[in-house]
């Protein structure tokens, strides 16, 4: 059986659910849009300190974003009873985590799309090739960290209250280095290369042990 | 030959005992129907069976191999619908049948072979949230044969089904070894040979055909 087929098969099943319904992304792009405003108009924003400020907004409209997103994941998956004809197939579950990590990393770029350039003309901070390359890094590590705590909770009546009790000490270092990178790409103080370059390490380190915990998360 | 042989199957939900102490034998292409009232363990064995649910005890040999050890090999070899039809409500009925294509590494010309089968060719592309609730039943048997597995485990395939179910089944059961589960004793009769009766998650007997104990 050829994984990538699998995981192509679900990250497109996925995608087009959500292009049909349009549940998700709507939502969330108000959702960021509305962090946004709040944040604009809840500091006193100005030229100088808008570079201080708007990468922290980011990272909280990112964080919160990201755990409605990949709630979703395997919640919808549950409500349909979907996930057992899912996992009856001889599919490998690694493939199938990889295919739902594909898709709601998709979803949430879908939702950076609004948020980057919102933040730029809210904040007129410079929305630059090095802000997207930060943020985009650090979907990827979010992404396959989100969807595995989704699968695991997913079984449990407390979902909504748990994800983010798991999730969010894990993305802390995805906030931390994509923090540094994105102040920097902003002109503050802050080594770009270095903070890109561990936030590379840190999508290898989750991407190996999330594929590695999937086949247990899902396989019971 | 057996296909399915358990011992001591039994199974817990927290305190509650759902399954205990079932033992079922079932040979090459026969028809076993698991018959019983509301909470008397047929969803729990059935999902036994069909390797979607670890028994607490017991021990279960499919097609001579473990059926928990080995799973993964034996989903090539089953098929299974379970109690809720489980499709993708956006996707059309194709669609749902493309994307287990996939994931059952079967071509995708299947999927019109199969729709035929089960009566569904002229709803083909119509989403599954606007099918009626015997339609999605039809498409949940139709994906449960999509990889043409030689064993086939049915829990309630005949609800809302209609007047023609025992056509239906009858064609789609033809050549394989079934265990079905049905609150249908004249359904029952007609397609299976035999019948499994339980009682509070425990088996009260097996009969042969017309001679369901009740």
């Amino acid at each position: 059986m050829n994984p990538l087929r699998v995981v192509l098969a679900v990250a497109r099943k996925d995608l087009r659910s959500e292009w049909r319904t349009r549940e998700l992304v709507p939502a969330l792009a108000q959702f960021i849009i509305l962090a946004l405003l709040i944040g604009n108009f809840g500091f006193q924003i100005d030229s100088r300190n808008a570079s201080t400020i708007a990468p922290g907004i980011l990272w909280l409209a990112l964080v919160f974003a990201g755990l409605v997103a990949f709630g979703r994941t395997f919640a919808a998956e549950r409500e349909q009873a979907s996930l057992e004809a899912m996992l009856m197939t001889p599919a490998s579950p690694v493939a199938i985590f990889a295919g739902k990590a594909l898709a709601a990393g998709a979803l949430l770029v879908m939702c950076e799309a609004v948020l980057l350039p919102a933040l730029s003309i809210l904040f007129g901070t410079p929305f630059s090739g090095d802000v997207v390359a930060a943020v985009l890094l650090a979907t990827v590590g979010m992404a396959a960290l989100g969807v595995l705590f989704a699968a695991i909770v997913a079984r449990v009546r407390a979902r909504e209250l748990l994800l983010p009790l798991l999730t969010l000490p894990l993305w802390i270092p995805f906030v931390i280095a994509g923090g540094v990178a994105v102040q920097s790409a902003m002109g503050l103080p802050g080594n770009y290369q270095q903070a890109i370059g561990l936030l590379l390490d840190f999508d290898i380190l989750f991407i190996v042990l999330t594929s590695l915990a999937a086949r247990f998360v899902l396989d019971e | 030959m057996s296909i399915i042989v358990g011992n001591g199957l039994a199974h817990r939900f927290g305190n509650e005992l759902a399954l205990e102490g079932v033992d079922l034998v079932v040979d090459a292409g026969e028809h076993i129907a698991v018959l019983g009232d509301n909470g008397a363990g047929k969803t729990t064995l059935l999902r036994i069976l069909a390797t979607a649910l670890r028994p607490t005890a017991g021990r279960l040999q499919i097609a001579g191999l473990d059926a928990f050890r080995e799973r993964r090999r034996l989903r090539h070899y089953l098929g299974y619908v379970a109690h809720a039809p489980g499709l993708y409500p956006a996707l059309s009925a194709a669609e749902n049948l493309q994307f287990f294509c996939d994931l059952q590494d079967v071509s995708r010309s299947r999927v019109e072979q199969v729709l035929d089968e089960v009566g569904l060719t002229s709803v083909a592309y119509r989403r599954s949230d606007q099918l009626s609730r015997g339609m999605q039943q039809r498409l949940a048997i139709a994906r449960a044969i999509l990889h043409e597995p030689r064993l086939l485990i049915l829990d309630e395939p005949d609800a809302s089904l209609g007047s023609d179910a025992a056509d239906l089944l009858m064609r789609v059961m033809k050549d394989k070894t079934v265990v079905l589960a049905t609150h249908d004793h004249a359904l029952a009769n007609r397609l299976c040979q035999r019948t499994l009766v339980l009682r509070r998650g425990r088996s009260v007997g097996t009969a042969t055909r017309l001679r369901v104990v009740r």
